[in-house]
């Protein structure tokens, strides 16, 4: 798989803003964000209502995928063009559960939002509309999903290499979750055995990825070489999309997932380990 | 269709957070966000019709919200983590 079938510049996404089999989709941290401004022709995703179960805990089912992407007027041969805010923290989200439900063709623009605005791209308001598809998502592969029992197994077997992306503050429970980000739990610390590599590492200034050359650099001095499976950890699961989509496409490593349960789980389990250094 | 214009980004600290400035101009209206450096969050947005008014806005109430950000100390001796 080349580089380009993940991953695109915003170049790239000049050259084909209009062609038709292409659907823009933009999915913030800051769900306001959308509603100022974005990239002509994209759509706009509410992580916290649509690409979610807004009943229990989970991801957004089957059927409710389905229907997201039929009304944003997806079939299952677009290429879908994955951007958003925190240099794209909620969007490398929406890509792990995309793959989840098994959609061929979807990537990610390098930088996200931030450096379409630096670049000072064009911008609308106006919110498109497209006619409705019959969209039909695969049976859901949760090899790529790493459930509370498969991190519990990690520690005891250490077979398993557990990533914590988040900050050095959260992962010593100095502060229980970053500013103004109201998920948080009842303790502070990260799970046993866990090394901290924060997402931001793996990015430059400008919101794009590192070089694949600095990427394993980075990952191979905390002993992350692929030879062991991998499974990353964030606070909710979507910082962990981010070093999830790094690991497994810029890097290539055959065997990761994504802990979304991640610390909002652990840090409120009754009795787990937990290590504060 | 109008661009993003006089972008600017700029680091300062406030209630002892690292936070990062952005501001841009897109049409008549100016947006600030202040960004918490390392988890590299959002903390705060304000939006108005000058980038004095609209920083001035994003920077009060990022001060008020970050320094009701309860802190502690990990213990000592923590080597997983440099610098602590």
């Amino acid at each position: 798989m080349s580089l380009e079938q993940v991953l695109v510049s915003t170049d790239w996404v000049v050259k084909d803003l209009k062609v038709p089999n292409i659907r823009f989709v933009e999915v913030d941290v800051d769900t306001k964000a959308y509603l100022e401004s974005h990239v002509l022709g994209a759509v706009g995703w509410d992580w916290g209502t649509q690409l979610c179960d807004t009943v229990r805990r989970d991801i957004i089912p089957k059927d409710k995928f389905e229907q997201l992407m039929n009304n944003s007027g997806i079939d299952n041969s677009t290429t879908v063009i994955l951007y958003g805010d925190n240099n794209n923290w909620f969007a490398a989200w929406a890509f792990w559960q995309l793959k989840i439900y098994g959609h061929n063709d979807v990537r990610l623009m390098n930088g996200g939002r931030k450096k379409w605005i630096v670049e000072g791209r064009e911008l609308v308001k106006e919110i498109p509309t497209y006619p409705k598809t019959s969209y039909r998502a695969q049976n859901p592969d949760y090899s790529i999903r790493a459930y509370l029992p498969d991190v519990s197994k990690a520690i005891e077997n250490r077979v398993v290499q557990l990533v914590d992306v988040r900050s050095p503050q959260e992962f010593t429970g100095e502060i229980l979750a970053p500013p103004g980000l109201p998920e948080t739990c009842q303790r502070g610390g990260h799970i046993p055995t866990a090394k901290n590599i924060p997402w931001s590492k793996a990015c430059n200034d400008d919101g794009t990825f590192k070089s694949a050359e600095e990427l394993k650099k980075l990952y191979a001095s905390a002993g992350i070489t692929g030879e062991k499976p991998v499974i990353a950890y964030c606070r909710i699961g979507e910082r962990s999309s981010h070093t999830w989509f790094v690991l497994k496409y810029l890097l290539g490593l055959q065997n990761v997932k994504n802990y979304d349960g991640s610390w909002t789980e652990w840090g409120n389990l009754v009795g787990a380990p937990v290590e504060k250094p | 269709m109008p661009k993003a214009e006089e972008y600017s980004e700029r680091k300062t600290e406030l209630s002892g957070w690292a936070v990062n400035i952005v501001t841009y101009r897109l049409g008549s209206t100016y947006y600030t966000t202040v960004e918490n450096n390392d988890p590299g969050a959002w903390v705060v947005k304000a939006e108005g019709l000058t980038r004095e008014e609209t920083e001035a806005k994003a920077l009060k109430d990022a001060e008020v919200l970050l320094a009701k950000i309860k802190k502690t100390p990990p213990p000592t001796g923590c080597i997983s983590v440099p610098g602590y």
